[in-house]
């Protein structure tokens, strides 16, 4: 067994150098579908790490008519207490929102001064606890308040993530499609190259069939060749995401003016690593296989 | 060594490659297989070698039947089975060492039992000064002689030979074909199909003769 698998590497490895300008056009070729699929994967892990962030960050607005008494919004303070889902609570008096406003928009700062008056109202953030972001009690409470005597508006964040959760959510199905589709690229291109191979050595592969060779000596070169180039091209997309992400990420956050941080962009944990360098070895196990079934 | 009683090999036209062949070889005889073209000789020496089975009949080899062999027992079957053909057949990309050892090298036999059995059998063909050389590099006579070599590494107790000295002039011919009277000198059973009527005059040895698939002369 040991001899047979020495043997298979020894001819593979032989086999590729002899042959390499195919062969580094199949890794290339491999290289640039695990990419997507590495892609995919980094997309995945950076929306999840944001998408987690947003979530833990998620409020509550309550928005208060103007001229809301003390009593109205002791009222409000206890409701939003009581329902046990708040981690705080703040009140944000409109100066205080006019000044956020001015901050977070200089552009419109000196259009907002030639207000009459401040446009903006008083207002309660709500932080809700994160393990019950989720909870239906915050619909709940959001409408309970909306009710409320001195509220003007309930404005509820959890929404627009759970639509952009949603939005991730089929496009992660898309992309799996997608992974699924550049997987078997990849397994093709590596099926043809180990092909071409299988061709060149078909007087060897008689000689073999003819001395009685076991069958892992035959097929075991080619499904070894296949491995490798599959696990060179898993390398070559790694080292293709790697330099996306290093020269991409702070370019995306600066770009982004400050929704989405540098810790939400994450790159892909040790497990993922290992997890597309073997994806790629069995999809090159797989085309070697294929291309080997008719040497028998 | 070899059985075969009513063996028929039919292709697919309706042609019958062979029909109703019954012969018999004994262990350690030496067999020439003659006839003119298309009489069948190379579909009996495929069959032997298990590359096709017989339509009909029994063809049994050294006590195995032919007919009856799953992959590994084929595997196993040739491991047995010498063969040397017309065009050589050697690999071009390989030394002569490595063209010899090849066949020790696929059974997972250890290097220093490759190194020995490789070092015997070219003495024996008379080409250990040529070991390092690649097939191009050879004549057909070397050539021929590199895959006897290679026929005799894995001690067969069958050895068969298709058309061995077709590419070579005569004097070169009769020269392999006493390296196959060396081989049956030492126990080994050969059968060899040629149509040179010549060569098997000048080595005088049993001779079955075959004409459209028909066993003609030399049933044993």
């Amino acid at each position: 067994m040991i001899a047979a698998i020495v043997y298979a590497f020894g001819e593979a490895a032989l086999s590729l150098w002899r042959r390499r300008g195919a062969s580094l056009l199949a890794v290339v070729t491999a290289g640039a579908s695990l990419f997507v699929l590495g892609l995919l994967l980094l997309v995945g892990v950076s929306a999840g790490t944001l998408l987690a962030r947003w979530s833990a960050a998620a409020e509550l607005s309550v928005y208060l008519a103007d001229g809301a008494s003390p009593t109205e919004r002791a009222a409000v303070e206890r409701a939003v207490s009581a329902s046990g889902l708040s981690a705080g609570l703040s009140y944000v008096a409109a100066d205080e929102a006019l000044r956020r406003f001015r901050g977070q928009f200089p552009d419109l700062a000196a259009a907002a001064a030639t207000l009459p008056a401040n446009p903006l109202p008083a207002s309660y953030e709500v932080q809700l606890r994160p393990e019950r972001a989720r909870d239906p009690g915050v619909d709940r409470l959001a409408a309970q308040l909306r009710q409320m005597a001195g509220v003007s508006d309930v404005r509820y964040d959890r929404r627009w993530i759970d639509r952009l959760l949603t939005i991730v959510g089929a496009l992660r199905s898309a992309g799996g499609v997608l992974a699924a589709i550049f997987a078997a690229a990849a397994c093709l291109t590596i099926t043809a190259v180990v092909r071409l191979a299988l061709h060149a050595r078909r007087a060897e592969i008689e000689i073999m069939q003819l001395v009685g060779a076991p069958l892992a000596y035959i097929r075991g070169p080619f499904v070894v060749e296949g491995t490798l180039l599959g696990l060179a091209g898993a390398l070559v997309a790694l080292a293709g995401l790697g330099g996306l992400y290093w020269f991409g990420r702070p370019r995306l956050v600066e770009a982004t003016a400050g929704l989405v941080a540098l810790g939400d962009l994450q790159f892909l944990a040790a497990a993922q690593i290992l997890a597309l360098l073997a994806g790629g070895a069995v999809i090159g196990c797989l085309g070697g296989l294929l291309a080997a079934r008719t040497a028998r | 060594m070899i059985d075969a009683q009513q063996v028929s090999k039919l292709y697919t036209r309706g042609v019958y490659a062979l029909r109703d062949l019954t012969l018999a070889v004994g262990k350690g005889e030496f067999v020439f297989l003659t006839g003119p073209s298309g009489a069948g000789k190379s579909t009996l020496l495929r069959l032997l070698l298990r590359q096709d089975v017989p339509s009909s009949g029994h063809l049994v080899v050294g006590g195995r039947s032919l007919s009856k062999m799953s992959a590994t027992q084929v595997q196993d079957y040739r491991r047995s089975v010498g063969f040397v053909f017309q065009d050589f057949k050697l690999i071009p990309t390989r030394t002569v060492y490595e063209n010899i050892t090849f066949v020790p090298r696929v059974l997972g036999q250890p290097p220093a039992v490759q190194r020995k059995k490789a070092f015997q059998v070219l003495k024996w063909v008379g080409l250990q000064h040529r070991l390092n050389a690649f097939p191009e590099e050879l004549s057909g006579g070397e050539q021929q002689r590199v895959a006897v070599a290679r026929a005799l590494i894995n001690d067969p107790a069958l050895v068969l030979a298709d058309e061995p000295t077709g590419n070579l002039d005569p004097d070169l011919a009769l020269e392999i074909m006493n390296l196959f009277r060396d081989i049956n000198a030492r126990g080994t059973t050969v059968l060899v199909a040629t149509h040179d009527r010549d060569l098997i005059r000048r080595v005088g040895k049993r001779t079955i003769t075959l004409e459209q698939g028909h066993l003609t002369e030399g049933r044993g």
